[in-house]
């Protein structure tokens, strides 16, 4: 970097750091440990100089490992290790609407410059995120959930992307996750994960505490707080009933 | 079903559901071939209705044309460097006001990087190594010019690639290493930069000087763009700047920079500059622009010529052609240390506001800022105490789950936050 000024400098700094932290906030939520996490993002920079070439000719397809693989795997493993069948369904789901919705807002909506669309307002570059979050936070409402169905979703893009390139036959470039860890994948993964974090976050302490009715008893098992507290203090006292006969 | 089965039937029906989705919108060739003909560049001819935006001052003269649509806050700088903001829009009529006279003269410039052309450095020696190497790509990869390319737009071969090679062409004759992309990012529509982001970052890892992507206008009269600039016909250059980004005022320094010296060197060239709604993925970096040579009614061979004299501007605004004293390094600009505040700020009012809602009161906040100090950091920092082992070496037949779940959670986190 010699040669650029320090105002360049500390601006490029200040800014990695506070993303590469929030990025690391975020894989924390995601059954990683802060270890874990923070071998993560080392691995996503390290692997965004790395880009796997898959075909060649009229369509270059590529897949970066840092902006790819990496957060594929990661997204894979979240739904490996997702407590219930319906966490699974629901993540998958968002992760197809989070596609459906982007992809009708870029294509249908706005198919030309993005600014010719009235209601746009937003770069491109902060609507996937946003949306991704938006709709995991209906669908699946968790933040594992965001962060598959933002990571699944942008990255279903650029399956489109294929397909549409193939069936017009047009030259093009596929780089999946290609901007490595500054790429629109990783970036929606983790404003999606905090905005339902920032969500549910406000969504709970405007109801006094998670919702608690009706959850399986595994779930509730660590929450000691509120309603979930009651419930178990009533599965506790049921079971001592029981005992005591 | 095991639960490895379901997740891989799940993926598959994702994937298949894409594949139909795809497939709807760009018809099979396979069935219908005939219609595909007609369907090929599809996307990139649905934008050309000519549709764009004049943008009129208090008194109703024209200070502005473009095709895009313009925003109420949205800024341009003109060519005689009046500054005005966009008040109201009313349909493709934007009314602006003067806000101001933007004091942009080299003088103010030149004082470091030394004189231009004082010492000419050989490629590849400059003091400062990666600046003396600027990157140029194409997120529009179809934008063509219509008298001379016959059309607006040619899919994956657009005109605007020999314009970029002029560019590339007129640098390296000066001594500069270029890097330009022929990647192209079509289909032409609102995801064309997330497609092209892949492009700005792997070049930007190469660590050039300046990231240079390159466009053309698309507002039907073309005099709007023709001037006559060194005894040549050429089409003026519009420099774009993002404003939905940290980098903002680091780009809109350079953006001033570069049209200070092209002002002094080609007066006429310069059409202004224009600060929209958007990134168009200058969050990427402090030194990156966009340009629109010309428009499409224009000959490609005058934006050529406008982009090659555009082209001979840069390195003396970057300080590339010139040798240094040692040590010197251009000076940071306001823009550069804005650029650094807007973060921060960011960062503490998000970040604040957050915690006072998530922890429910001030207090709790800070005594949760608090844990985030004492605790996570040194969990961070320092080497965490491991508990001794309870299990008896013989006991190894505990779930492999259940052992994960004991070492790799974080203690000093609630479970019910990790969920």
């Amino acid at each position: 970097m010699a040669g650029y000024p320090l105002g360049v400098i500390t601006l490029v700094i200040v800014f990695l750091l506070i993303y590469f932290g929030l990025a690391h906030r975020v894989l924390d939520r995601l059954y990683l440990s802060d270890r874990a996490g923070l071998a993560l993002v080392a691995a996503m920079i390290a692997g965004s100089f790395i880009n796997i070439p898959l075909l060649s000719g009229p369509i270059t397809t590529s897949i970066n490992v840092g902006g790819g693989l990496i957060p594929i795997g990661l997204a894979v493993y979240v739904l490996y290790r997702a407590g219930t069948a319906k966490e699974v369904w629901r993540a998958l789901a968002a992760a197809a609407v989070t596609a459906a919705a982007v992809f009708f807002l870029n294509s249908v909506l706005m198919p030309t410059e993005p600014w010719n669309f009235a209601l746009n307002i937003l770069d491109p570059l902060y609507y996937y995120p946003l949306v991704a979050g938006i709709v995991a936070y209906l669908v699946g409402r968790s933040r594992r959930a965001a962060f598959i169905a933002a990571i699944l979703g942008i990255l279903a893009l650029d399956v489109i992307d294929f397909f549409r390139l193939l069936a017009a036959g047009v030259r093009g470039t596929v780089a999946i996750g290609g901007g490595g860890i500054f790429d629109i994948t990783i970036l929606a993964g983790v404003v999606a994960v905090l905005l339902a974090e920032l969500v549910g976050e406000a969504r709970e302490r405007l109801q006094g505490g998670p919702e608690a009715e009706g959850r399986p008893r595994s779930l509730l098992a660590s929450l000691k707080i509120g309603q979930a507290r009651k419930l178990l203090n009533e599965d506790a006292d049921k079971k001592r009933g029981g005992q005591d006969e | 079903m095991s639960k490895g089965k379901k997740l891989a039937l799940g993926l598959l029906s994702v994937m298949l559901g894409l594949t139909i989705i795809s497939f709807s919108r760009a018809g099979i060739p396979a069935f219908n071939p005939l219609q595909n003909i007609a369907r090929i560049g599809l996307w990139e001819r649905e934008y050309t209705g000519g549709r764009y935006t004049v943008i009129k001052d208090e008194h109703g003269r024209i200070i502005d044309m473009m095709a895009r649509v313009v925003y109420k806050g949205d800024e341009i700088i003109a060519a005689d460097n009046t500054r005005y903001r966009v008040e109201r829009v009313e349909g493709d009529t934007a009314y602006a006001r003067e806000i101001g006279r933007e004091r942009i003269a080299w003088e103010d410039y030149e004082s470091v990087p030394a004189a231009a052309g004082a010492q000419r450095a050989q490629a590849g020696r400059t003091p400062g190594g990666a600046r003396n190497l600027i990157a140029i790509y194409h997120t529009h990869s179809d934008e063509s010019y219509v008298p001379t390319d016959g059309t607006d737009s040619i899919p994956g071969h657009g005109g605007i690639f020999k314009v970029g090679s002029v560019m590339a062409q007129k640098l390296r004759s000066q001594g500069v290493n270029v890097d330009h992309d022929l990647r192209s990012h079509d289909p032409h529509d609102s995801d064309a930069y997330r497609r092209s982001r892949r492009t700005a970052v792997s070049l930007l890892q190469k660590g050039p000087g300046a990231l240079i992507d390159v466009h053309r206008d698309g507002v039907p009269d073309p005099s709007f763009y023709q001037e006559t600039v060194a005894n040549e016909d050429v089409t003026k250059i519009r420099l774009v700047v993002g404003r939905e980004n940290q980098n903002m005022g680091a780009n809109l320094d350079f953006a001033k920079r570069l049209k200070a010296y092209a002002d002094k060197k080609y007066p006429g060239l310069m059409r202004g500059i224009f600060l929209g709604a958007g990134s168009y993925n200058q969050d990427l970096s402090p030194r990156a622009i966009l340009i629109e040579v010309g428009t499409h009614t224009n000959k490609r061979d005058e934006a050529q010529r406008g982009a090659a004299l555009f082209a001979d501007i840069i390195p003396t605004v970057l300080g590339i052609t010139a040798v240094p004293p040692p040590g010197a390094v251009p000076p940071s600009t306001a823009g550069d240390w804005k650029g650094v505040l807007w973060v921060l700020a960011a960062f503490l009012i998000g970040g604040g506001a957050f915690l006072i809602l998530s922890a429910g009161s001030w207090e709790k906040a800070k005594a949760r800022l608090k844990q985030i100090t004492s605790i996570e950091w040194t969990n961070f920092l320092g080497r965490r105490l491991r508990k001794p082992s309870r299990e008896a070496p013989g006991q190894a037949n505990v779930s492999k789950d259940d052992k994960v779940e004991e070492k790799e959670l974080n203690d000093e986190r609630a479970p019910f936050q990790k969920d």
